[in-house]
């Protein structure tokens, strides 16, 4: 099924436009490992404008797997444990997308 | 007896989290004031300060700074005068120029953290965006935020984990071994 309810208002995707095209700029002059900083920083903040209208599932996605990476946290401090905490958090969002759009119902 | 102002120097931190209470104008502009008497190469006073306080500019602002973590009751945009820094003949890369921005910086950090305000500074962001938001004519640079406002009670998480600096693994002395 397909969920159609808007999660976000023309306010809330501005400020997030802004956000990722300012983010793509200022990338040019940061230490690369901002690049994945930034991005989870632009998914808490997209995390935070809908959370409190989309479907249960999702939020319990919003809350809980992608909220365990710390917000200031780089790639440089724990090389390993970074990688391992994205990785967590993909499958936590891959998980979530089969369940949400109906793969784990029946087969091909 | 406590050197006050090794205290504050030892004792200020960054603040990522801010309260919604505002800032005073009068704070705010005692802030500005320390940023007034910071070392400035050649005394020559090449930036410009820009004091914010609407909400509005602030959200703004923020929304152009990927870097802003903390949603500040003020920002101070610090600004180098391109125009009159060409003036005096001087590169627009010159060290000085973002030298100053530092003391600059470091006298306001300092000002904020000891009339109990909390701040940090911010540097990624759009300088084409923030222009854009501030109409600042075309001879000021933006260059760095300095974000005002009263730290949370929580804050993020340092960005590395916490290992023991000191000023003697910062220093070496007189000239290294040939």
């Amino acid at each position: 099924m397909m969920a159609t309810a808007m999660v976000l208002t023309e306010d809330e995707a501005l400020e997030l436009l802004a956000f990722l095209v300012t983010a793509a700029r200022t990338q040019l002059d940061e230490a690369a490992e901002y690049g994945p900083l930034r991005l989870l920083t632009g998914a808490r903040r997209l995390a935070a404008f809908i959370a409190e209208r989309v479907s249960p599932g999702t939020r319990a996605l919003l809350m809980g797997p992608l909220s365990q990476i710390p917000d200031m946290a780089v790639r440089t401090a724990d090389p390993a444990g970074y990688t391992a905490a994205l990785d967590a958090a993909c499958r936590a969002v891959a998980h979530h997308l089969v369940t949400h759009f109906g793969r784990d119902q029946g087969t091909l | 007896m406590t050197n006050p102002v090794l205290e504050a120097i030892r004792t200020r931190r960054v603040a990522r989290a801010m309260t919604n209470r505002p800032v005073d104008r009068p704070l705010l502009q005692e802030v500005l004031e320390a940023a007034r008497w910071a070392p400035s190469a050649g005394n020559r006073r090449l930036h410009r300060f820009v004091a914010v306080q609407d909400p509005l500019t602030l959200r703004l602002l923020r929304m152009v700074a990927p870097g802003m973590f903390q949603r500040p009751a003020a920002v101070v945009v610090i600004c180098i005068d391109r125009g009159r820094a060409a003036g005096f003949g001087i590169a627009p890369t010159s060290k000085g120029l973002y030298i100053d921005i530092g003391t600059a910086a470091q006298n306001m950090l300092l000002a904020a953290h000891s009339s109990g305000l909390g701040s940090g500074v911010v540097t990624s962001f759009s300088q084409a965006a923030v222009k854009e938001v501030l109409n600042l004519p075309e001879h000021l640079s933006p260059e760095m935020f300095v974000c005002l406002g009263y730290a949370a009670p929580v804050q993020p998480s340092a960005m590395r984990p916490r290992s023991r600096i000191t000023w003697q693994s910062l220093t070496d002395w007189e000239r290294f071994p040939g």
